[in-house]
């Protein structure tokens, strides 16, 4: 759930109550319907719009938030290939976060409004980000399985109907493939090493098991639904198929390493589903509504980070230069 | 505040006088077009947030040009570029049939053979 | 004879790349815009990856450490960096400040090794001759702009340059080996690289309508190139190895 399309109550009813008018509606919905994106200057539903900037907005946010547990280990990182894939994968989610500002930006919403809405927590990030990296296999952990989950979301929402977004998209899943390799690597050098280092593995999976269950979000029985947001190509995917998709992917290669997961209930099922012990829905709404480890931190540092350089910019503004919203 | 990042604990967040961000200090935004490498086309990639072209170029470098292989970057003011309307996306539609501007529109071959049959000539 | 003034050159320029390097990757997801995040990101790990090619320069020609075992495993008396580069980021000010001073000697430092007799040296300065002019037009832009930005960029800027000044002098401490170096047309020395740094700064600071700060000989930080360090770089280096240290028995990360 990096961008998050679970609906509120009152969202929900307002998508099914906003009227309007029915030609261009018609005209747009078979435009998607035939395959084709939307552009930023077309005409669009304002629920699709105000959809949209909600979850790339969200999904910036949690690109340039996710940047924080993983920089927590910079410094430390303990040799040369690791510090510098390391810095250039923080990179690359900073360089992320810009993409995806840029998208929502055409949408009609200034970055700086976006920031605005983070740090007054109107707009959410993904919760995974709430939770700390302990020790340096947690970089490991994040970077192959956090970065795994990520890129199931992020390749099937490439395929949604925003032109703008698709775009980013496609750059930041070539972007991924980079992560997911390096922390495989990270992870398989942990795995395959000396009784510590397996066992702070075994540690930081324990530790990351639920939040990794709870990313793609509250299953499917428990979420509010769109046919629209699935008509309209912003949702995908259900968030049980997903996670579903992940399991499948990933826990396999866990496993091989002889490292466990802290659940005995994890298992395949013949019809090629994933079974699992509740990881706590209740858990993931405390920390989604501020209650977690890190949430505190997070914010703190990214208010530090825009008070901190709120000089530059000024300084750097041009008051006579009047900003317009970016054409794609 | 103690944070497990080394790095966030040396921040002076003492310093920051009023926890308010609503600072109306957005940059203008610059469209980023990149080439690959001589002799191929400048496309555009996306934008960067800057106060000046030079500022523009510097960023756009690490955001666009930081992977694979990069001959030039340009930059233009968002407020620069110069678009049809998408209503007006119709004037292009009768294009693709216009097919006599396309060389696979001439085909004489058959005509030839034709001539040829009818007036036995000789190769 | 020859052989211990190139380490000792090579050994202070890889220190002061692996820490300057450190510094600003500390940046990274904190800078004061988001491209700039990117920018400072990259040019750490340019920095890094400098400090990593001298190391593999000393250990290959020197028969020295690896790489690694030179920048996660050395102790801190033994490092040769200016005490400019060990200070803390501070301020986006003072960081930008001290790329600036720093990124200028850089550039001169290896444009005049593209001429060195010592040939991995010379070949190194020819290949990342690119991203450190990359450096300097960054920080160029940026001291440019907020010297002529708002009051308080232009205050800023002046207090961190004032501030960074007498650290910046420290790069040219010089070294007792030198005069082999510029014997043997290895290096033209600190004396001359300090000569054309001052003019290349002077000319820049006051195009960006700031001052260039009085030189007080009795107030420039020198010390690092012979070990004495601020109390900054122990805890760094401490940080560095920190993962190293919890495993001794590991032999890969
Ligand atoms: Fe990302
Ligand atoms: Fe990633």
């Amino acid at each position: 759930m990096y961008g998050s399309t679970n609906l509120s109550e009152e969202d929900a009813k307002r998508m099914n109550t906003t009227v309007e008018d029915s030609d261009k509606l018609e005209a747009f919905e078979s435009r998607i319907a035939r395959g084709e994106k939307i552009e930023p200057s077309d005409w669009m539903p304002v629920e699709y719009r105000k959809q949209l900037i909600r979850m790339i907005e969200q999904h910036a946010h949690s690109e340039i938030v996710g940047a924080l547990p993983e920089g927590t280990w910079i410094t430390r990182a303990p040799n040369f290939r690791r510090k510098l894939a390391l810095i250039a994968k923080v990179q690359d989610e900073i360089g992320h976060g810009q993409l995806l500002y840029s998208a929502a930006e055409t949408l009609g919403k200034t970055r700086e409004e976006m920031m605005n809405d983070l740090l007054s927590g109107k707009s959410k990030y993904s919760n995974v980000f709430n939770y700390p990296a302990n020790t340096w296999a947690d970089i490991a952990v994040i970077g192959f399985l956090v970065d795994g989950a990520a890129i199931v979301n992020q390749t099937i929402n490439s395929k949604g109907s925003y032109g703008p977004y698709c775009r980013a998209l496609e750059r930041i899943c070539y972007e991924e493939s980079f992560h997911l390799k390096q922390g495989h690597d990270n992870v398989v050098y942990l795995a395959t090493g000396t009784k510590h280092q397996r066992a702070i593995l075994q540690d930081a999976i324990n530790r990351w098991y639920r939040p990794l269950l709870h990313f793609f979000g509250p299953p499917d029985k428990m979420s509010a639904h769109s046919e629209k947001l699935m008509k309209w190509k912003v949702k995908l995917a259900s968030n049980d198929d997903m996670r579903n998709q992940f399991l499948d992917m990933y826990v396999p290669k866990i496993w091989e390493l002889d490292i466990a997961f802290p659940d005995p209930n994890l298992k395949k099922n013949s019809d090629g589903i994933w079974e699992f012990s509740d990881p706590d829905w209740d858990e993931f709404k405390r920390v989604i509504n501020g209650g977690g480890p890190c949430n505190a931190e997070r914010i703190a540092v990214r208010k530090f980070a825009e008070e901190a350089g709120r000089w530059v910019r000024q300084a750097l503004m041009n008051p006579s230069e009047k900003y317009q919203i970016p054409l794609a | 505040m103690s944070s497990l990042d080394p790095r966030v604990n040396r921040l002076d967040f003492k310093k920051l006088a009023d926890g308010n961000t609503h600072t109306n200090s957005h940059l203008i935004t610059w469209e980023v077009f990149h080439q690959e490498k001589r002799g191929k086309q400048v496309v555009h990639v996306g934008i960067v947030h800057a106060s000046t072209p030079e500022m523009a170029l510097i960023l756009a470098k690490e955001q666009y040009a930081r992977r694979g292989k990069t001959t030039n970057l340009w930059v233009a003011k968002t407020s620069d570029v110069y678009t049809f309307n998408t209503e007006d996306e119709d004037i292009f539609e009768t294009t693709p049939e216009k097919t006599f501007r396309d060389p696979a529109f001439y085909k004489v071959r058959d005509r030839i053979e034709k001539f040829q049959n009818k007036n036995k000539v000789a190769l | 004879m020859k052989n211990e003034a190139i380490k000792d050159l090579l050994f202070k320029m890889a220190d002061d790349a692996l820490i300057i390097g450190h510094r600003n990757s500390e940046w990274t997801g904190i800078g004061p815009m988001l491209e700039e995040d990117l920018a400072f990101s990259s040019m750490a790990q340019d920095k890094i990856g400098h400090a990593q090619a001298l190391y593999n320069i000393l250990h290959d020609t020197f028969g020295e450490a690896d790489a690694n075992t030179l920048a996660f495993k050395r102790e801190e008396k033994n490092f040769k960096c200016c005490q400019f580069v060990e200070q803390p980021i501070g301020e986006y000010d003072f960081s930008i400040v001290r790329q600036f001073l720093f990124d200028h000697a850089e550039l001169i430092r290896y444009d005049m090794l593209s001429q060195s007799s010592f040939l991995q040296l010379a070949q190194l300065a020819k290949k990342v001759k690119g991203e450190i002019k990359y450096h300097v037009m960054h920080a160029d832009t940026f001291v440019k702009q907020l010297g002529k930005g708002t009051e308080e960029s232009k205050a800023r800027m002046q207090s961190s340059l004032n501030y960074t000044w007498h650290f910046a002098l420290g790069i040219f401490e010089k070294s007792e080996l030198e005069n082999d170096l510029i014997f043997e047309n290895i290096f033209d020395g600190e004396e001359e690289l300090k000569n054309r740094w001052l003019e290349k700064v002077t000319s820049i600071i006051e195009a960006s309508g700031l001052k260039v700060p009085a030189t007080d000989e009795s107030k420039i930080v020198y010390g690092g190139r012979k070990g004495f360090h601020s109390e900054y770089l122990k805890p760094l280096l401490d940080e560095m190895c920190e993962v190293v240290r919890s495993d001794e028995v590991t032999a890969e990360w």
